[in-house]
């Protein structure tokens, strides 16, 4: 049997023993966002009051919107689905290239992961969508290329599952990826292109995000690449174990069988 | 509570429920990967388990 650790997909090497280290280290990473959301980030103020009232050492003349603290899991969500689905578009290519199934299967289980991250912001950004705006759903521009991309990770799902042999179900699967991803420069450019766009802008040099801002929404971004990066690791190195169990009960049931 | 206070306070209580929903909901997606990814690895366990016991069988019956 090829060693496992010699192998052009390695398991057990470094990158597995970094798993569940990146894996701890990004639940606290998002665990300590979560607490400097609501301690240390100050609060964004809202519509002007009639009069101030001095609040802590402050005063303050404006409603205080709690609603935006739901921004220091949104974004970080949203910026590591469009990382995971680059990651997909990766083995896609790889996959056409070398028509090594492994690289397939990698693509999948980071689709896996993106569809997770996907379900998180929209969740996220439905619900303040919903106390801000006031209504559940509005063809915004960034919402919508979102959605597009929403649907498309599902419908990568239902292509796979629709295909039963493996080398064009792989094939098809890789193409589909690589349109997929189209969708993610656009979906977050898309703010930045058409300026009537509602949709807060956050990743840009005057963001207007003071450090305490800053330190939460960070945190939870490296917090969920680690939670991803370890996640995917653990993935890959399950599927790799199970093809490889099942080239031995293959192994096994020929030799039984003799 | 004087009237500005009530006015400067009065988006925080009908927040909650948003703020809540949206953090618990991120962490229960996560979890439920987590479970999925931890019945698939236990699967395989028990399938290596299962070969390996076969094996040894086998083994065994081959000397005897």
């Amino acid at each position: 049997m090829e060693d496992m650790r010699k192998s052009k997909h390695p398991i057990g090497g470094l990158a597995d023993k970094l798993a569940l280290p990146a894996l701890t280290l990004g639940t606290v990473l998002t665990a300590l966002a979560f607490l400097l959301a609501f301690t240390v980030a100050s609060p964004v103020m809202g519509a002007k009051v009639n009069g101030v009232e001095l609040i802590g050492d402050e005063m303050i003349g404006n409603q205080i919107l709690l609603s935006q603290k739901i921004f220091y899991f949104h974004m970080p969500v949203a910026v590591t689905s469009m990382v995971v689905l680059a990651g997909t578009a990766f083995f896609a290519i790889r996959f056409l290239m070398t028509r090594d199934a492994l690289y397939d299967l990698k693509a999948k289980i980071c689709t896996e992961l993106a569809l997770v991250f996907v379900i998180c912001t929209m969740i996220t950004g439905d619900l303040w969508t919903r106390f801000e705006w006031g209504v559940w759903w509005t063809w915004e521009p960034r919402l919508t290329t979102y959605l597009i991309l929403t649907l498309m990770v599902i419908a990568y799902f239902i292509l796979r599952a629709a295909v039963d042999e493996p080398e064009r179900r792989a094939t098809f699967a890789s193409v589909f990826s690589i349109i997929m991803f189209i969708d993610v420069p656009i979906s977050f450019m898309i703010t930045r292109l058409i300026p009537s766009s509602v949709h807060p802008v956050i990743l840009r040099t005057d963001s207007g995000l003071s450090p305490d801002m800053l330190a939460p929404m960070l945190c939870a971004l490296f917090g969920f690449s680690l939670i991803s990066y370890g996640l995917y690791r653990f993935r890959t190195r399950t599927e790799i174990i199970g093809q490889r169990v099942d080239v031995l009960k293959e192994a096994l049931d020929n030799k039984l069988g003799n | 509570m004087n009237s500005v206070l009530q006015e400067i306070y009065s988006t925080i209580l009908p927040s909650m429920p948003f703020i809540i929903g949206a953090y618990v909901l991120v962490w229960v997606a996560l979890f439920v990967y987590v479970i999925f990814a931890m019945r698939r690895f236990k699967t395989v366990e028990s399938q290596l388990a299962l070969v390996e016991r076969t094996m040894n069988d086998r083994v065994m019956n081959d000397r005897q």
